[in-house]
């Protein structure tokens, strides 16, 4: 069956469009925060090489015959797998985190490609005919799946990149079609886990909470005590995982709760951002004008503090044009999973959708004070090779099942 | 299978809620931020990147009557440190080197510990060329470790002048605290005497440089181009009355001793010398003061930090009598020719000592010979208040307003005084004591010499002071102070008469004929105040030349006895000194101003 589509049929530019618009938004923020900086300047133009490669990357994706994803999700899981076990043992300590691998003078990041190793593979798992989420066993499954690779990156450690998946494997299982009831066995054990980093009080009352709504489910003795006994487990491995933390995540958690407890510290960077995007006001100062940026308040602002660029240099209505750049873009990318009659595809694009969307709200978060200090890019606006790299794989995959999309019906 | 829930409407929908939440939490952020509290973060902004480094103003100068330079600036090293580039381990080396004890560097910077790291603290003041030498050889091993240049007070004349020039020192945070407006701490502030009452013409004002810094504070450049910037103002430099030989002569003549002596101008009120010893060493108050050397001042019993000429009031004693005689010649009760009779004293109810036996006198050889009995009898004609009213019409019992903070009014007695403490009925031969200058009438040795200066005058004199004016930055011209005019209202024929009595005093056969001098006519009195504590003090008044005075003095020796032996020696060396330097040099001021102007 061949059909001849119309190239607007085939290509979703609705899907490219926002993020072109990113692209050159980019541009100017990278150039702005590392103009004049004296050990940065060659930053913008390492970028546009690997912004040119990304492109190339992006169509390369696209043009792949889309069941090829589903062939290389176990592989490419396995693969992730074993990167991010080298990279514990060979791998380069940046702020903290062994999360980089060096190859020929580049270095990359693993776990950038693991998020789409692991969301294939969890896509391939739960598309499978065979499988139902409401099993303990095939949730287990899926669990596992999923939450194997959180560890290995727990232990370079990196929260910001754990976090994000936490994010979509709970996605994945809800977009399967998770019951109320399984996804609170799945998430009251993060609730409680989140509830003790709080201190001993906040731990008993979660628990308390948690009882109360077990009680009201009504299921039978044995379920509703396992899963208060896993309920318990989780708050006890947290203190575990907790002290496992590097000081300075420990640090970062510390001040989020209280800024002006170390303000040339850790609070220091969440207080300059603040300054920053706050004192663009309505216009912004304009491009290369923002005091904040061009003298350097930030330090490596170009990475995860981008946001502050854009803040102070165009102002409100810069920041919200790229707030709204990314609302349209998870529209998009929802309704190509929403639309896509195949079920690893729908799957493999929400998750997608939960990668960007978690690395947005977190990354945005944490710079206007909202959420904690966690390391995470902000996809297509933050330098780094990597991530822009991955990021436009994904990208290229979401616009490869839109091309598709009618040929899985 | 739960297939009907896989990617259903239900679950798309609640995902694009979260999206559209999370992004409108975002967007609110946002608003609040960049629209409601921008002001308050534009501030912090500001502040966070625009640095103003204070420029200070050089202090104005002291000159001379004769443009002698008095008091200047000289450049000095302070050596400072910068915690966030310093290592601790430093500590033990810098304090070896700047022979201070250990701990003194920790102690520094954990007063400064709630200020900015990349701020340098200043560690100590007045460090030595060889110390700033050593430091420049070795800044690399030395991280955070610089100096500064920082100007404090020096005195080239080799006047010393404490209680004329007075001191500068870190502003104390209770000073500060009233004063925000103008300073900040570890400014300088005059402390005491000229320093002090000029303050605000010495200073001059603070310029402010602005420059942008980055993160770490330090300059990357010049804030809009330096144009907000704001060059400091030179204090002014004063002219002071004082003839630097002259206070150098009356310094040396009261080495050893204790006392005081001001010299005035009687015809302008300007004040030529003042001397209050012991003095104490300025320069040691000048950028550092050891807290040894300020312990030893204030617990020595001949407190040094007193500025005698101004502060100590004492009974006058004969120096005194002149009052007495003008009142009485001015209301009438005598004439030069009235006589009293002196058998060696007065029976008064109780007899009442003369020092000789005089026989009839008149009013002239009573203030030449000092007789008392001639006086006792006079007050009585006078009675207290008319006498008390004359007293404050020469200046006593009240301040001067001479251009120094530190001044004593003195005292002297009314009937009301005495009725406060003994009734009506108060004994009437107090009034005896009195007006030999004795008892209660008390009197400080710049109110006897502007007392001096009016009789030298003929009654008219200006206020007593030290500075006559200050130099104009832009004419270079010397722009005069003016100062109130002292008029004692009475006939110069009184004066004429009273001043023949003290020429009398020198050139006759008065108490002080060993300072007889015939290049310079000297008209004076002597004066012994008796100290029930001690051995009495001297006074000597004298003013010079007789026909034409330019310059009243009065000294006061503190425990040595009879004025004429101790205190008029010392009149004469400085009344010689500055008519000689008059004779020798006139105009000598407006040569050096000529001479400053280029």
């Amino acid at each position: 069956m061949r059909i001849d589509y119309k190239l607007r049929d085939r290509f979703d530019f609705g899907l490219l469009l926002p993020v072109l618009i990113l692209f050159f938004i980019w541009l100017a923020a990278i150039y702005s925060s590392t103009y004049k900086h004296p050990s940065a300047q060659g930053n913008f133009n390492r970028q546009i090489v690997w912004g040119i490669a990304a492109v190339i990357i992006f169509f390369v994706v696209y043009s792949l015959p889309t069941n090829t994803f589903k062939q290389i999700s176990i592989p490419a899981y396995l693969v992730t797998i074993l990167l991010l076990i080298v990279v514990l043992l060979i791998g380069r300590k940046v702020s903290g985190a062994k999360a980089w691998l060096s190859i020929g003078g580049f270095g990359f990041q693993p776990s950038e490609f693991a998020k789409i190793g692991t969301i294939l593979a969890m896509a391939k798992f739960l598309s499978k005919k065979t499988v139902d989420i409401e099993t303990l066993k095939d949730l287990s499954i899926a669990l596992v799946i999923g939450t194997f690779p959180v560890l290995l990156i727990l232990m370079e450690p990196d929260m910001g990149t754990a976090m994000v998946f936490l994010s979509f494997i709970l996605i994945l299982i809800f977009w399967k079609g998770i019951s109320v009831f399984a996804m609170f066995v799945v998430l009251s054990p993060a609730f409680i886990a989140v509830s003790s980093l709080f201190g001993p009080y906040y731990f008993y009352g979660a628990l308390v909470l948690v009882t109360i709504i077990l009680i009201v489910f009504r299921k039978n003795l044995f379920l509703s005590g396992s899963i208060f006994a896993l309920n318990l487990a989780s708050g006890f491995f947290t203190e575990y995982v907790y002290r496992a933390l590097s000081p300075h995540q420990h640090k970062r958690i510390q001040a989020f709760i209280d800024p002006m407890s170390d303000p040339l510290g850790s609070g220091y960077n969440t207080i300059q951002a603040k300054v920053a995007i706050g004192s663009g006001g309505l216009f912004g100062k304009g491009f290369l004008a923002g005091n904040q940026t061009q003298l350097q308040f930030i330090p490596e602002q170009w990475t995860d503090f981008i946001y502050c660029v854009i803040g102070e240099e165009f102002g409100f209505i810069g920041s919200i044009i790229v707030i709204g750049l990314f609302v349209y873009l998870f529209f998009r990318i929802l309704n190509i999973a929403s639309s896509s009659k195949d079920e690893f595809l729908s799957l493999t694009a929400i998750g997608i959708l939960a990668v960007f969307f978690t690395h947005f709200i977190i990354n945005i978060g944490m710079v206007v004070g909202i959420m904690p200090v966690i390391g995470l890019p902000l996809p297509y606006v933050s330098y780094g090779g990597s991530s822009l790299i991955a990021n436009m794989i994904m990208l290229g995959i979401v616009a490869n099942i839109y091309r598709t999309r009618k040929m899985y019906a | 299978m739960n297939t009907e829930s896989f990617a259903s409407i239900h679950r798309k929908t609640l995902i694009s809620v979260l999206i559209i939440i999370s992004a409108a939490l975002l967007g609110f952020r946002l608003f609040q931020m960049q629209i409601i509290n921008r002001n308050a973060y534009e501030n912090k902004s500001a502040e966070n990147s625009i640095k103003s480094i204070e420029q200070l103003p050089l202090r104005g100068v002291f000159y001379d009557r004769n443009g002698k330079l008095l008091v200047s600036n000289v450049p000095a090293y302070t050596l400072r440190i910068t915690p966030a580039e310093y290592d601790k381990k430093l500590n033990h080396l810098l304090e070896t080197v700047l022979e201070v004890d250990s701990g003194y560097i920790d102690n520094i910077l954990y007063q400064y510990r709630a200020f900015s790291k990349y701020q340098p603290v200043k560690i100590k003041r007045g460090v030595g060329f060889d110390i700033i030498a050593w430091l420049e050889e070795n800044s690399e091993e030395l991280p955070g470790v610089d100096y500064i240049v920082e100007m404090h007070r020096d005195y080239p004349a080799g006047v010393n002048g404490s209680h004329i020039f007075g001191y500068i020192k870190e502003i104390s945070p209770k000073q500060l605290k009233k004063q925000k407006d103008y300073y900040n701490l570890g400014d300088y502030i005059g402390y005491k005497g000229l320093e002090k009452t000029y303050e605000k013409k010495l200073r001059g004002e603070k310029g402010w440089k602005y420059v942008l810094v980055d993160s770490r504070r330090r300059m990357i450049g010049k804030y809009k181009d330096g144009k907000q910037d704001l060059r400091p103002v030179k204090g002014s430099d004063l002219i002071l009355s004082i003839d630097a030989d002259v206070q150098k002569i009356a310094e040396q003549e009261f080495i050893g001793k204790r006392g005081a002596l001001v010299a005035i101008d009687p015809q302008t009120g300007e004040v030529l010398a003042l001397v209050s010893s012991p003095e104490y060493d300025l320069s040691k108050f000048s950028y550092i003061t050891p807290k040894e050397f300020l312990s030893q001042l204030y617990s020595d019993p001949s407190k040094p930090l007193f500025n005698r000429a101004t502060m100590s009031v004492k009974p006058p004693g004969s120096t005194y009598k002149m009052l007495a005689a003008i009142a009485g010649l001015d209301l009438g009760v005598i004439t030069p020719s009235t006589t009293f009779y002196c058998s060696g004293g007065v029976d008064l109810g109780r007899f009442f000592k003369c020092h000789g036996v005089h026989g009839n006198i008149n009013v002239i050889h009573a203030i030449e010979k000092s007789c008392n009995s001639f006086f006792y009898n006079l007050i009585f004609k006078i009675g207290l208040d008319k006498w008390a009213e004359y007293s404050r019409r020469f200046g006593f019992g009240h301040k001067t307003g001479i251009d120094l903070d530190e001044e004593n009014a003195g005292l002297i007695p009314t009937s009301k005084y005495y009725e406060k403490i003994y009734g009506p009925k108060w004994p009437r031969t107090i009034m005896a004591s009195l007006v030999i200058g004795q008892g209660e009438t008390s009197v400080t040795p710049l109110q006897l010499a502007q007392y001096t200066a009016l009789i030298a005058n003929d009654g008219v004199t200006y206020q007593p002071h030290l500075v006559k004016g200050y130099i104009d930055d832009n004419t270079g011209e010397v722009v005069p102070y003016q100062y109130k005019k002292i008029e004692a209202g009475i006939d110069k024929k009184v004066f004429e008469i009273v001043k023949e009595g003290m020429f009398l005093v020198v050139n006759g056969e008065g108490t002080a004929t060993h300072i007889r001098s015939d290049e310079f006519k000297i008209a004076g009195k002597t004066g012994t105040s008796q100290n029930p504590h001690g051995k009495d003090h001297a006074w000597f008044v004298a003013f010079a030349p007789f026909d034409n005075p330019q310059i009243a003095v009065a000294v006061l020796v503190e425990n040595v006895g009879f004025g004429g032996t101790h205190a008029a020696p010392i009149a004469k060396k400085v009344i010689e000194a500055y008519l000689q330097n008059l004779k020798d040099n006139p105009k000598q001021l407006d040569k050096s101003i000529a001479i400053l102007k280029q």
